[in-house]
């Protein structure tokens, strides 16, 4: 009789649903809880914006002078090397929930932070520096008094100019901003916006080298700082063990020869400091584009893999969620409206976060590798089934209350009535919603950067932090535009197709 | 024989009571008509009786199957769903809406519920529709979708729709109040020819000449209650009710 009738079946199935969800959650949270006994792999967290110390090269690879040490103490010690880019605000969170064993990416060893890692010994002396448009008259300290000031968030030279020491220099500036890498920094340089970059030294001099000689690096230093690999907190063990690894390719010259291809001899210190001074024969290269259209292109399949995944979970359950809400009964429809509710209400970068690092925080279940791309997935479907739902219901509630009438007066029964009269006519009620739905994930797929899975965007980021260009972005931009436009060409057939009749 | 009872029945939304205690009884081959003014509670019994509205108390019965009755209390008890079900298939109706399916064609409209609810054999059940459609005149639309169609076109789908699923006796809720007054016609001399075959038919209508032609009992409706009921020539050429003279007369 009337429009609510449907949901009686559809109770059951959520029910039923939300119990496949959690048991999914909790299955996949579980797999590799425990340590194994014997190591085989050893799993790198670092941030891949940042060169020379880990970032991605123009074929795609994870490289740099942390990495490619950490590649040569697993050899010697037969693990399996995992590279595991991270977002570098959520770098805790990755450590202590066990997804990363280390933070090895020229992390600095302040004051702040020396009791609560398990630290190695200091193998890199670094200084963090202003980097100045060399026309721009900016000679020392003094200079900066009413200058705006750009920093990367979350880094040593946020912290530096922050401490007590620098208070009084931090004061003198028109404004200290921060920005989430170098190269959006360097844009702003470049566009005027900051007059002043505040960086480690080591990060100053790459992208010097590779952006021209047109910044110049001011001589006093704010402050001198030591680079440290950074274990989770007591675990002495993989420290030493690693530790010892590094004496013997101290040693044996290993680890000079590595910084030398970095370009980083000046600064190494670990063990007794080295005095040679080479010129650098450092990596970077001009941006080859095919290459970076390639790996664009790989990011662009993760890119769909997310939205298709999302899509096939999402349109069923929405149906289902848009059942919950119009139950009949109170306690059902109440939990669907709350759970609408905060989905539509919160950012859905927050619940991606949720989603990944929930399982740790709220019950202590060390997270799988596996589980980073589980929660993408269960972040998005969660999402965006709180949208469709609310789309089918507009569509299920603005259908003509003659239709249920007629079926019920030919006998069909409630399924048959919703399956075969009711559904397919409000599919087409609500295509062009759906569509303007289905565009919008696409673009929304980008926000898995924030519990750091690679897709299309944080390759564009990573690439273009790397090789200091713009490019990359351009070339994502067009890379999302062409799948929306084909996504928008097929939807626009689809409701072509169902125009063969017409609605009242 | 009795093919529908209405005893005693009440209905209500809200406070308004909108039938008062009705009873009506239609025998086989009987074309029965129901007039009165709009708000009289005509088609709230034809929904009644249809079961498409619960009453609130009174009985309903189908060839001696009983759908629904009072219990103790005076409250209405309907039968289980399977009863429901069976009971069912004895009647249909005709809205004054259409209330066609506009995803599927003409013809589909007539065979799907024969076949997917009373799970007759395709092939048997379209045979019988194009038949039926063949006499409605509508034999080179069985492939059109309802909105290619006029609005005749569309209510003589809908008594085809409802004929195809064989029912013993068929409702009709002014079948032609949506329709043009031009394209009305059509739509009487359908119904008269199904009431020559001896269709068991309530109709409910404004149609007074219409009325008078085709049926074989008239009943006049008004604030929920029956006024007056009788024959044809009897109620409308010689009403005895003040009520319904003046009606009749706004009518003309």
């Amino acid at each position: 009789m009337n429009i609510r009738t449907c949901g009686k079946y559809a109770n059951k199935f959520l029910l039923l649903l939300l119990v496949i969800c959690l048991s999914f959650t909790l299955v996949s949270c579980n797999q590799d809880s425990e340590e194994s006994e014997v190591r085989t792999q050893f799993v790198v967290g670092f941030d891949a914006s940042f060169p020379p110390y880990g970032y991605r090269d123009d074929n795609g690879e994870y490289v740099g002078f942390d990495l490619d040490l950490a590649q040569e103490v697993c050899d010697r010690q037969g693990w399996e090397l995992i590279k595991q880019p991270i977002e570098w605000d959520a770098k805790d969170m990755e450590l202590s929930s066990g997804t990363i064993d280390c933070i090895w990416n020229g992390f600095t060893m302040s004051e702040d932070r020396l009791d609560d890692y398990t630290w190695s010994e200091p193998y890199v002396d670094n200084s963090q520096v202003f980097v100045v448009e060399k026309e721009a008259g900016i000679k020392s300290f003094d200079d900066l008094a009413g200058k705006n000031v750009a920093v990367q968030t979350a880094s040593s030279a946020l912290e530096a100019l922050n401490s007590d020491e620098c208070k009084e220099l931090t004061a003198s500036f028109k404004s200290l901003e921060e920005i989430p890498d170098y190269n959006t920094a360097f844009m702003n340089l470049d566009a005027g916006s900051v007059d002043a970059i505040a960086m480690d030294i080591g990060v100053a001099n790459y992208q010097i080298e590779s952006r021209g000689d047109k910044y110049i690096i001011l001589e006093q230093p704010i402050i001198t700082e030591k680079y440290g690999i950074a274990f989770l907190k007591g675990n002495e063990e993989l420290k030493d063990q690693v530790q010892n690894i590094l004496y013997d390719m101290l040693n044996d010259g290993t680890l000079e020869k590595i910084a030398d291809k970095w370009g980083l001899s000046d600064n190494l210190i670990f063990g007794q400091a080295t005095d040679e001074t080479t010129q650098t024969d450092n990596e970077t290269t001009q941006v080859d584009l095919w290459s970076m259209i390639v790996q664009l292109a790989s990011g662009m399949l993760e890119t769909i893999k997310i939205f298709a995944i999302t899509l096939v979970f999402t349109l069923p359950l929405g149906l289902i969620v848009s059942f919950g809400r119009m139950s009949r009964f109170k306690i059902i429809k109440y939990i669907t409206q709350f759970y609408i509710a905060v989905m539509r209400g919160t950012p859905l970068m927050l619940q991606l976060l949720v989603v990944y690092f929930g399982p740790y925080y709220l019950f202590g279940i060390s997270l799988s590798r596996e589980y980073r791309f589980i929660a993408v997935i269960i972040g998005f479907v969660l999402n965006y089934a709180a949208y469709f739902a609310e789309i089918y219901r507009s569509g299920i509630e603005s259908m003509p209350v003659g239709q249920y009438e007629a079926a019920r007066i030919l006998g069909y029964n409630r399924a048959q009535t919703f399956i075969r009269i009711i559904f397919p006519q409000v599919i087409k009620r609500v295509l062009p919603s759906i569509t303007n739905e289905i565009i919008t994930l696409v673009k929304d797929t980008s926000l898995a950067f924030s519990i750091a899975y690679v897709e299309l965007f944080s390759l564009a980021k990573a690439i273009a932090a790397a090789q200091t260009t713009m490019i990359p972005f351009v070339v994502a931009g067009i890379f999302y535009f062409v799948f929306n436009f084909l996504v928008a060409t097929v939807m626009n057939k689809v409701e072509k197709k169902l125009n063969y009749y017409e609605i009242k | 024989m009795k093919l529908l009872e209405m005893n005693n029945v009440r209905k209500g939304f809200g406070k308004t009571e909108v039938l008062k205690n009705i009873s009506l009884s239609v025998e086989q081959g009987e074309v029965v008509s129901i007039i009165g003014p709009s708000g009289s509670g005509k088609s709230t019994l034809l929904r009644c009786a249809t079961m498409l509205e619960k009453m609130d108390s009174g009985e309903l019965i189908y060839f001696d199957k009983k759908a629904a009755w009072n219990d103790k209390n005076g409250n209405c008890v309907y039968a289980k769903k399977n009863e429901l079900k069976e009971i069912q298939g004895y009647y249909s109706l005709v809205f004054q809406n259409f209330n066609l399916f506009p995803h599927f064609t003409v013809l589909k409209n007539l065979t799907h519920a024969p076949i997917v609810v009373q799970k007759r054999k395709k092939s048997e059940v379209e045979l019988e529709c194009r038949e039926l459609l063949r006499r409605m005149g509508l034999q080179d639309k069985e492939d059109a979708y309802p909105s290619q169609l006029s609005g005749g076109q569309q209510q003589r789908v809908s008594i085809a729709r409802a004929l195809a699923m064989k029912p013993k006796i068929l409702f009709f809720d002014e079948p032609t109040s949506a329709l043009d007054p031009e394209l009305t016609g059509e739509i009487l001399s359908v119904i008269k020819e199904l009431a020559r075959e001896q269709m068991t038919m309530v109709i409910v209508t404004h149609e007074i000449n219409f009325a008078r032609d085709v049926s074989n009992r008239v009943i006049f409706m008004e604030n929920g209650y029956i006024v007056e009921e009788g024959s044809p020539i009897q109620l409308i050429n010689n009403p005895k009710s003040q009520r319904i003279r003046e009606f009749l007369r706004k009518l003309d």
